[in-house]
């Protein structure tokens, strides 16, 4: 698809910003993001190229506001709900519940 | 169900290679001239904006892999060649390129056409 | 690790912390895979690989040949292999040629050479001018090259995974490999700068 992932080329996308001495991760949930990926694989649901193309999915705006983690979470979530390993409803109430403190 | 630590470990240190192995006749050799189809299909492509109608030359036949516009939309392998192909700068950037720079991109058989 | 208790928890951390969860529940991942592959790659995976690899490219040329024919096979002589990484390929830097890596579509980089990317190399400004005007993001990197020099840049759509063979530096003659894999860096490795002996 002609989206926004397909970068070679364009203009105005902001300064090259590079981080010295940059640590692998940057928060413990890109440590769970990134630790998930082989796991989840590993239960044949999906492949590598229907995790791109879900990435690709995302919209222009999303995919430029967010980072390469959230790139694979959003992936996963879109993924795994729509190949009924998991249902939105169940996945907002765990959010709601872990946001209150309750889990 | 779910993997162990070790399998998991295991399953890094493996891979998993599209490749496949499968003896396929290549539709280009290398020194040929291609030319990238423009093609703007609605689903997941490898194939990237900046190379399409443009001529290159096939510079290293690596081989054959699996297709991912297929195999992301659930419609198979469709196993194939894909080659390093050259650019030149002038080719793909027009006025704005550098005599000389080159891009290499890998391109999927069925990407291509003889130019 | 920075767990502040105090904190309530972001919007992406409670999504993380949801689906981790539940997938546990349903039997589906372990956590101490997880945990096991945060560590590799964390803590085992990384630069010091191919900074191992194109050591002993410089000291050995016949190590050197079977690395620019077949990268993968070479690279696995040194015990490394695996995700994103099973079909490597080297390009070597020369004096009249200077090779940059990039992937515009997705960022794919070489996992057990290179370890994970850093975030310009995933960013969009990177992704976008590398391949249109590589000569200016390599400036940023403080790398000027003359012009007799070709730029070649290697986007890599599709399944091969590349990894650069800088330039020996000069002055560096006689050193052991392990001294020569102390100079190596990922950014070299990546092709935005040269390896340079410090002080020099």
């Amino acid at each position: 698809m002609n989206g926004i992932h397909d970068l070679g080329g364009m203009h105005g996308l902001g300064p090259l910003v590079v981080e010295a001495n940059e640590p692998v991760f940057h928060h413990d949930w890109e440590r769970r993001v990134f630790g998930m990926f082989l796991p989840i694989f590993a239960t044949g649901t999906f492949n590598v190229d229907e995790l791109r193309a879900a990435i690709e999915r995302m919209g222009a705006p999303a995919y430029l506001n967010t980072t390469y983690y959230e790139h694979w979470l959003h992936a996963y979530e879109t993924l795994l709900v729509g190949k009924g390993v998991l249902t939105q409803a169940e996945l907002a109430a765990r959010q709601r519940q872990i946001a209150a403190g309750a889990h | 169900m779910a993997i162990s630590p070790e399998q998991a470990l295991a399953a890094a240190a493996a891979g998993a290679s599209a490749r496949v192995a499968q003896a396929m006749t290549p539709r280009f050799n290398v020194g040929d001239h291609v030319m990238v189809s423009n093609i703007n299909p609605p689903g997941h492509t490898r194939m990237p904006r900046y190379i399409r109608g443009k001529r290159g030359v096939i510079a290293r036949d690596h081989g054959v892999f699996i297709f991912p516009d297929t195999y992301a939309a659930g419609r198979g392998e469709r196993p194939q060649h894909v080659y390093s192909v050259r650019f030149t700068s002038h080719e793909l950037w027009g006025t704005h390129g550098r005599a000389n720079d080159e891009l290499f991109v890998d391109v999927w058989d069925d990407y291509m056409e003889r130019a | 690790m920075s767990t502040n208790h105090n904190r309530p928890l972001s919007e992406v951390e409670i999504r993380v912390k949801a689906l981790e969860s539940l997938l546990v529940e349903k039997g589906l991942i372990d956590p101490a895979a997880v945990d096991a592959l945060i560590d590799a790659y964390e803590h085992k995976i990384g630069p010091r690989n191919g900074a191992k690899v194109v050591a002993r490219a410089w000291t050995d040329p016949d190590y050197k040949q079977r690395l620019l024919v077949d990268g993968t096979k070479a690279i696995a002589e040194l015990g490394f292999s695996g995700v994103q990484g099973e079909d490597m390929v080297v390009i070597e830097n020369t004096p009249q040629v200077h090779n940059v890596l990039v992937c515009t579509l997705c960022s794919c980089y070489p996992w057990p050479t290179l370890g994970l990317p850093p975030v310009w190399y995933k960013s969009a400004p990177y992704r976008s001018r590398v391949v249109s005007e590589p000569r200016g993001v390599l400036q940023e990197f403080g790398l000027e090259l003359a012009d007799s020099v070709q730029v070649r840049v290697w986007d890599s759509t599709a399944e091969l995974r590349y990894m650069v063979l800088p330039e020996r530096p000069a002055g560096t003659e006689g050193w052991t490999e392990d001294a020569l894999a102390e100079l190596v860096t990922r950014d070299a490795m990546i092709g935005v700068t040269k390896v340079v002996v410090p002080g020099k």
